[in-house]
């Protein structure tokens, strides 16, 4: 029921986010520099992942199908 | 080319060929706990893009774990605290990953699959994840599911082997708000069963009269978590600064609720360098099960791991990124970690939390093809 609560704002959400003004591709250089990543270097956002995932109850988020550890 | 690649509603640059885009990179992960743990991690890591429709990205890493583990909680000084046992421990944990992915014209299809591997824990994950583009590629729809099957086992009792299975279900939105501004929504719910219990960890607890009770960590056989990840980022060019900022709320079936912020912003201080100063935060509210000591009778779940606890923690980092002209780029970060239970929000923490202390710095080095 909360997982069904937590869609629907989710898809409330997306919803008005896709109602912004659309940019056009040539309006698009600063989307594309490295520091807009969303997940910026590759070892450097698993190192730091699985730094604070061993010392906090929360993880996980940004994508799926990730091998656990034992982490004690 | 991260950004591109990061964002499929990007159009990468691709150069004519079989072999256009890609960047392979290694970084070296430190991490020191005051009086505990020691954690060193090199992480090969690579991607590219080649056939006009095809990515691949994959990693291999290695976990060096040495020190001493916080084992037992016991109250026989009056009130409970951690006790560090046993000699110190030295575990290795190899890990691979791959995901490849193929591009048609407004959709993309992944397949991805994890493996890793420590004397007590084995893990293997697969996944796969559709993205659509759609609104003239201003918004991205992403639909995931992924499996995890884990077996667990215990140097300390050889008769442990048991497994931990986790489906994972996924959505998102990635959004394009402005030129200079994005933003991604994920949600993500998981449905774990099998052993989670910590085969490593005990509470002794001592009554007034009787007998010490010794209880071994035992936590429900599921889990089932939902986790909202969403981060916004938006460049100023008369700064020539990028504010970052995620933001993720868990909760599961354990009873615990968290919430974790960063915020970073990255400053371009001349054509080579940037800096990127940060700050996180973390608080949660601890697991039902969690307590420091035992009742009696002993409970049928119960764990003393200061992890389930209630506490909060910041995290300030500060990284350096170097891009020299030959497609090579430096990186290195350097962070410390407190956590305490009066950093949780809205209240107090465990009373039993033990602060913890910790520093890691991160170096790594890319070269772009």
């Amino acid at each position: 029921m909360r997982h069904r609560a937590a869609l629907a704002t989710f898809v409330v959400v997306a919803l008005a986010l896709s109602a912004c003004a659309p940019v056009a591709p040539y309006q698009r250089g600063y989307l594309a520099r490295d520091d807009m990543a969303l997940d910026g270097n590759p070892g450097m956002a698993k190192a730091l992942e699985k730094t604070f995932a061993a010392k906090e109850a929360a993880s996980g988020g940004a994508t799926v199908g990730g091998s656990g550890c034992g982490c004690n | 080319m991260r950004a591109a690649l990061a964002l499929p509603i990007l159009v990468v640059p691709a150069k004519a060929g079989a072999a256009d885009v890609g960047e392979v990179g290694i970084t070296v992960l430190g991490y020191k706990e005051r009086g505990l743990i020691r954690v060193t991690e090199p992480v090969l890591w690579g991607r590219a893009r080649f056939m006009e429709a095809w990515e691949v990205q994959g990693s291999a890493a290695v976990d060096i774990v040495s020190g001493a583990s916080p084992q037992f909680v016991s109250n026989q000084s009056g009130r409970p605290v951690q006790t560090i046992t046993g000699a110190s421990v030295e575990d290795y944990r190899k890990l691979f990953d791959v995901k490849a992915t193929r591009h048609f014209d407004d959709f993309a299809l992944s397949v991805s699959g994890a493996y890793s591997d420590e004397h007590d824990y084995r893990s293997r994950a697969f996944g796969v994840e559709g993205r659509f583009d759609f609104n003239q590629r201003n918004t991205t729809l992403a639909v995931g599911y992924g499996q995890s099957n884990d077996r667990v086992s215990s140097a300390d009792d050889p008769t442990l082997d048991a497994p931990r299975d986790t489906r994972e279900y996924l959505v998102g939105v990635t959004q394009v708000l402005s030129p200079t501004a994005l933003v991604q929504s994920t949600l993500s719910a998981g449905r774990g069963k099998g052993w989670f219990s910590d085969p490593y960890k005990v509470t002794f607890t001592f009554f007034p009269t009787g007998l010490p009770i010794l209880a071994r960590d035992s936590r429900p056989d599921h889990r089932d978590t939902l986790a909202w990840l969403t981060r916004y980022r938006r460049h100023f060019p008369e700064a020539r600064g990028t504010l970052q900022t995620d933001y993720r709320f868990y909760r599961d079936d354990w009873g615990i609720r968290a919430h974790t912020l960063e915020v970073g912003w990255q400053q371009t201080i001349s054509e080579t360098l940037a800096l990127r100063p940060a700050l996180r935060y973390h608080t949660q509210q601890a697991a039902d099960f969690y307590s420091p000591t035992s009742t009696r009778p002993q409970p049928a779940v119960l764990s003393s791991d200061q992890r389930l606890a209630s506490f909060g923690g910041v995290s300030p980092s500060l990284r350096a990124i170097v891009k020299l002209d030959n497609g090579f780029t430096l990186e290195a970060t350097l962070g410390y970690i407190y956590n305490a239970r009066n950093l949780r929000f809205g209240g107090s923490g465990s009373p039993a939390f033990e602060t913890l202390r910790a520093y890691y710095g991160i170096v790594g080095i890319t070269r772009a093809f």
